[in-house]
């Protein structure tokens, strides 16, 4: 946990924040693992197997090609011990992601839930996923899509017993940071701020937002969405450190624009103090504490 | 008779007067007031409680006046000018033809606290041109240092004596023309900063300001402080020429922090003063927003650069 108390309504023992290590993973983890090649990514891959094994979770890998050259890959790199296909099984992109072109969020995280549903009926506590999606987002045009999956799939993981490491490679420069904001846990230095579901279906905001990321931070806003019959778009703020007169008008800017109305809760008193002398319009209801 | 500004006047109409004794000062302000109350037109009067006991003793309706109950209106310039700006829009919204506002600025005879001030006196001058203002600084020439006097000469296009004379001040000088008085240095300036950084971010200025300040400063004044330093350091990085450098100095109960860059700094001779119309990513509204809080702000332009210094806590070193 990165400081503070866990907001309110987060899932219990979630890991929320910048972290130096991925170790003890819990069952609705979401992480963002950034590495520069995969022998940097394959060690974390079989902790991350192995420690939801040990859970009674199912495991599930996914990448390009067919199942048998995954199952290959896998076995060949990943040493998950004596395991059944039915608890360690592999996926294809095709199968999750589509062919080509730009992911269709709300089909990815329908089988994504799937999925989970699937290992809960066969007696599993869960379900665990890990790919390396350096692939899927290194085309610009497919970037935004998937940014908008990963909210989605941050969503899910709140509420479910979805664990997920996504492998993002370097080489991606500064893109990587636009989709490291967006997990729950993610390697400290990666980026100033983050965006994370909290478990009663607030979007929570964490850390530094200023003029520096104002941008990273403008696009992330434009990734989310209120969830379907959803009546406000409440903001939880606990974890926020420090928000300038850029970022604050950037949210308002959202508020104002976003079809629900947006309520902010938990405001920090330096929030609180700049939003107050700027006046903000749309982010005026500022409340503290009223919803939980 | 109608003195002063004429009926209809259009933009501020800014006077100044000197007076040194009780007497002198009944002899300015209750003309005024009472002419206000006479024409119907809204009376705004801010001056400490001994003196706005008095004026409510001197005026044959003392109800007819308004003294503003927010006695942080004068906390600093930014917000003296935002406050009455909100004062006359509610004014003219009720269909005031004209609004007469008299008071002093705070604390003159403390030394060093008219920091700022000077700008504020110039500013006004253009800030309120779209209200039908009618202004009557009044200062006592006991506690007005003679660069006050100076300012306020400089700053105000007429001068009111206590006889009821009335000039156009020869000494005035346009906003844009007017010479703001270089910053008092504080003592703590003079010493070796807690901390040095240069070309660093705006987020590990504030790491370091929150390291150094904890327990110095009340939490609202580091608050305040984090605010306007993050501000600062974005400004110098966005608007001024590298290197950039932030300096912190702490003593017991006060921060004093420096941000200096080599560019010229902002031409407007209002800047920080009011909003920024129009882009406010790139036009001034963090340095607005640095003016608009519980510190002490000072700019200055020198050949080296220029300099955003924020003070919290006790001013006075």
């Amino acid at each position: 946990m990165a400081g503070g108390d866990p907001p309110a309504g987060l899932a219990a023992m979630r890991m929320i924040g910048p972290v130096g290590s991925y170790r003890e993973l819990g069952l609705q983890d979401h992480v963002c693992w950034v590495h520069g090649d995969c022998g940097d990514y394959r060690p974390r891959l079989g902790e991350f197997f192995r420690d939801g094994l040990e859970r009674g979770l199912r495991v599930a890998y996914l990448g390009p090609g067919n199942a048998g050259e995954l199952r290959e890959h896998l076995d060949r790199f990943v040493d998950t011990g004596p395991r059944s296909d039915r608890a360690v099984r592999v996926i294809s992109f095709e199968e999750f992601y589509g062919a080509e072109g730009p992911v269709d969020p709300a089909a990815v995280i329908n089988r994504y839930d799937a999925a989970t549903q699937e290992a809960l009926a066969d007696g599993y506590q869960g379900l665990r996923v890990s790919a390396d999606v350096t692939d899927l987002v290194r085309a610009p045009e497919r970037q935004d899509a998937f940014a908008r999956c990963e909210v989605l799939l941050e969503r899910y993981s709140s509420r479910h017993p979805l664990s997920a490491m996504c492998g993002y490679r370097r080489e991606l420069g500064d893109a990587v940071t636009q989709f490291a904001c967006l997990h729950a846990a993610v390697l400290a230095g990666l980026t100033p701020f983050q965006v994370f579901a909290c478990g009663d279906g607030a979007v929570g905001l964490l850390g530094d937002f200023d003029r520096a990321c104002q941008g990273a931070f403008e696009r992330a806003l434009r990734r989310i969405e209120p969830a379907p019959g959803d009546s406000t778009l409440i903001f939880d703020m606990s974890q926020v450190r420090f928000m300038d007169h850029h970022a604050l008008l950037s949210f308002d800017s959202y508020a104002e624009a976003c079809p629900v109305p947006v309520v902010v809760r938990s405001v920090p008193p330096i929030v609180r103090r700049a939003a107050g002398v700027l006046g903000l319009e749309h982010l005026g209801h500022l409340r503290s504490g009223e919803l939980g | 008779m109608r003195t002063g500004a004429p009926r209809g006047q259009v933009g501020h109409f800014h006077e100044a007067g000197f007076y040194s004794s009780d007497a002198e000062f009944r002899a300015l302000i209750v003309p005024f007031a009472e002419g206000g109350i006479a024409a119907g037109e809204p009376v705004i009067i801010g001056y400490d409680d001994r003196k706005n006991a008095l004026i409510r003793s001197w005026l044959t309706d003392p109800s007819a006046v308004t003294f503003p109950a927010d006695s942080g209106m004068y906390a600093t310039p930014a917000r003296a000018i935002a406050a009455y700006r909100r004062l006359f829009e509610l004014h003219v919204a009720q269909g005031a033809g004209q609004i007469r506002i008299t008071g002093e600025l705070p604390n003159l005879g403390s030394g060093g606290i008219f920091d700022g001030w000077d700008r504020y006196e110039a500013a006004v001058n253009t800030v309120w041109q779209d209200f039908p203002v009618w202004g009557l600084c009044l200062y006592d020439t006991a506690t007005a240092a003679p660069v006050v006097r100076d300012v306020v000469e400089r700053t105000h296009p007429r001068i009111v004596s206590p006889s009821g004379a009335r000039r156009t001040n020869d000494r005035f000088q346009q906003v844009a023309d007017f010479e703001a008085l270089p910053p008092i240095p504080d003592p703590l300036e003079q010493t070796r900063p807690m901390i040095e950084l240069v070309d660093r971010s705006a987020a590990e200025a504030r790491w370091a300001l929150a390291r150094i300040g904890r327990g110095q400063v009340t939490d609202a004044i580091l608050d305040d402080l984090l605010l306007g330093v993050s501000e600062a350091v974005s400004n110098a990085s966005i608007h001024g020429h590298p290197p950039a450098t932030v300096r912190i100095w702490a003593a017991p109960d006060r921060i004093v922090i420096s941000v200096h860059d080599h560019g010229r700094g902002p031409a407007d001779p209002l800047a920080g003063l009011v909003p920024a119309a129009g882009n406010a990513a790139t036009l001034g509204l963090g340095l607005w927003l640095i003016h608009q809080l519980d510190i002490d702000v000072a700019l200055k332009h020198a050949d080296d650069g220029f300099t955003v210094r924020l003070r919290g806590g006790n001013m006075i070193g």
